[in-house]
């Protein structure tokens, strides 16, 4: 059976990240306003929140959208991502502080999602001669996510720049249109900037994953991994239905994966799936869809595939009805798409 | 802003119960049917909108002769026009003269409020000087950024095709420059500090430029300069003058002096303000060379 939180589960300490949102808005002097902006985030007031108070993903997303609406001002989520990691959660923060380089720390980031960055999920993928971390979304929260991306981009940008000693050279892609205001990309992230990317991604060259950081300490961030469960308990890195599910059809996605077999691998009945689902704006083939043209892209990318190859890969009868399936999924046919990937420059 | 004013709201509230009471004590209440309405609507609405122009004066502007003329001559007018208005409730007799100076309060007001407005127009002009490197020849409140108060990117764009477009052929030079290392100030002394650096280079910044050059806030810790009339050998010059400038500059925090240093590109103002800007931005985020970045270095260290 496999474990999952939903958006209504109360499970992020509020001292977390929602206190460094507060004490954003604070030094934004929000809370001179009124108490408008607090209103459906589960939180009373602007002091520093009791130590065992939770939200849930869904008050968080709230007070997100409250703060960066009062705010109106295209740096907020920029900014936020500048505090947001390593962060004061405890051991993760630590193990990411002791990180003794990329790899290591994007592990961390990966295997204390739940935690270290809840509202998205980051994953690493190395192939091909290029190392991509790409980000999906944890809760269903479409309306927000440009602005979560930007947020999820700059704090891992700005952790690295950091930690690192150096601003390592990232090239950001992002499934949207170029931004009015891409000068805060330029700034916060880089001037490596792709739109219309199909994908929330950031791509290096694998060589600096393993280049040593200036105080990293490999054998204290594996310990202070291992505190990590003692410390708040193995659920606390439970990840969310939609990070569950991708995890799921990425595996098994090679094997017509149904909604079916799926419910029962979890432990629930399937209307109780489509209802969970439901409740986070989505539904069984959307995720299906998103997970398999992830895979089309990536194969597409790092190993050079085409049509053909892809379609048998992903099970498909011949490359015409892949090709049919890709339009549907991205509005771009595979070719266009594949041209658009090839005539990138390489990385640095 | 309106506690600034309490004084004020207090006296002009007691005038309107005071001339309430006037009225009620020496008027004789008229019956129901004898009101007329269109002199209650258009009298009565007249004392209220003056009222709200002494809310939307005194809330939006500090103390001093202006607010005061502004503020004042609005109540009076407020109060006149209360009182006109009260005379379509109480009769009040013939031969009283009281309330004709009531009254003339409107008139008296609408002198105090164009004197007002004749210092106004003073002080604007004082601070459109003041302004001037920030704005240039527009004003738009909503382009500004609210640490700084300097403008904006999409302002700086805006100024850019204005440039070209005004005088096309001539030489415009456009800067970046950043701050070395401006993350770790924010990691180190707190984010507050951070806007505190940004406040005082702003400034530095300011001091050091012409009246017809303009100074933005790009984003972040990146500022902006745009310099007609300037070559780009001449603006690399006064860009190099302008890092000096803030490295010679004492910014103190809390726990000790930050060292702040600026690194800079420049090019000409020749081409869209996108693609000017995107180059720029490449230009200036290369990696530094490690020995020109004393802050990081003392990180690590």
């Amino acid at each position: 059976m496999i474990g999952y939180r939903q958006s209504g589960d109360s499970f992020i300490p509020a001292r977390h990240q929602p206190a460094l949102v507060l004490d954003y808005a604070r030094s934004r002097e929000l809370d001179e306003q009124d108490e408008l902006v607090l209103r459906g985030t589960g939180l009373s007031g602007w002091q520093m929140p009791a130590a065992d108070s939770t939200l849930t993903p869904a008050q968080y997303l709230q007070l997100l959208a409250n703060v960066t609406r009062a705010l109106d001002s295209p740096d907020t989520s920029f900014m936020l991502g500048q505090q947001m990691l390593p962060g004061h959660y405890g051991a993760l923060s630590h193990a990411l502080l002791q990180a003794q380089n990329l790899r290591q720390a994007l592990q961390i980031l990966s295997a204390g999602q739940a935690r270290l960055c809840p509202l998205l999920t980051p994953r690493l993928r190395e192939e091909g001669g290029m190392a991509v971390l790409y980000w999906s979304d944890s809760f269903g929260a479409p309306s927000q996510l440009p602005a979560l991306v930007e947020m999820h981009m700059t704090a891992v940008t700005a952790m690295c720049r950091w930690l690192g000693g150096e601003r390592l050279p990232w090239r950001y892609c992002m499934n949207r249109g170029a931004p009015a205001h891409i000068e805060q990309h330029q700034v916060h992230l880089g001037s490596d900037l792709r739109f219309n990317c199909h994908l929330d991604a950031m791509l290096i060259n694998p060589a600096w994953l393993d280049r040593p950081w200036p105080r990293g300490n490999g054998m204290a961030a594996s310990v202070a991994m291992h505190s990590v469960a003692d410390e708040a308990g193995a659920e606390a890195l439970e990840p969310s239905l939609l990070t569950a599910l991708y995890d799921y059809l990425l595996a098994h996605i090679r094997l017509g994966p149904t909604l079916e077999g799926i419910a029962a691998d979890f432990g629930i009945s399937p209307a109780t799936l489509k209802r969970h689902l439901a409740r986070h704006g989505s539904h069984f083939q959307a995720e299906l869809d998103q997970v398999r043209a992830h895979v089309a892209i990536q194969l597409f990318q790092m190993r050079g595939y085409d049509n053909e190859a892809v379609a048998q890969y992903l099970g498909f009868h011949d490359a015409t009805n892949f090709r049919r399936s890709f339009k549907r999924w991205t509005g771009l046919t595979p070719s266009l798409l594949r041209d658009g990937l090839l005539s990138i420059p390489q990385l640095i | 802003m309106l506690q600034l004013h309490r004084s004020t709201l207090i006296a002009s509230g007691l005038a309107l119960l005071a001339c309430v009471l006037l009225y009620s004590t020496l008027g004789v209440a008229k019956a129901f049917h004898m009101w007329k309405w269109t002199d209650i609507v258009s009298e009565g609405g007249t004392a209220v909108m003056a009222g709200s122009w002494v809310l939307f004066t005194l809330s939006s502007r500090p103390g001093g002769l202006v607010t005061r003329l502004l503020a004042g001559g609005l109540a009076l007018i407020m109060i006149g026009s209360f009182a006109d208005c009260m005379d379509e409730f109480f009769a009040i007799s013939k031969t009283a003269r009281w309330d004709h100076w009531l009254e003339a309060m409107v008139p008296v007001g609408m002198l105090v409020v164009t004197i007002g407005m004749y210092y106004w127009r003073h002080e604007q002009f004082r601070l459109n000087e003041h302004l001037q490197k920030r704005e240039r020849l527009f004003r738009d409140h909503r382009a500004f950024d609210r640490i700084t108060q300097l403008a904006n990117a999409d302002y700086l764009r805006r100024q850019i095709r204005h440039e070209q477009a005004r005088r096309p052929g001539q030489q415009c030079a456009l800067v970046l420059l950043d701050i070395d290392g401006f993350h770790v100030i924010n990691r180190e002394f707190g984010q507050s500090e951070g806007d505190r650096v940004l406040q005082a280079v702003g400034h530095m910044l300011l001091l050091n430029l012409r009246n017809d050059d303009l100074l933005c806030r790009y984003a972040g810790d990146r500022f902006a300069l745009l310099l007609p009339d300037t070559s780009v050998a001449e603006a690399d010059a006064l860009a190099s003058h302008l890092s000096a400038m803030v490295g010679q500059m004492r910014h103190h925090a809390k726990s000790g002096r930050v060292h702040i240093t600026l690194r800079h590109a420049s090019s000409s103002a020749d081409a869209a303000p996108e693609v000017l800007l995107t180059e720029l931005s490449r230009v200036i985020s290369q990696p530094a060379q490690p020995a020109a970045d004393p802050r990081i270095a003392a990180a690590t260290a």
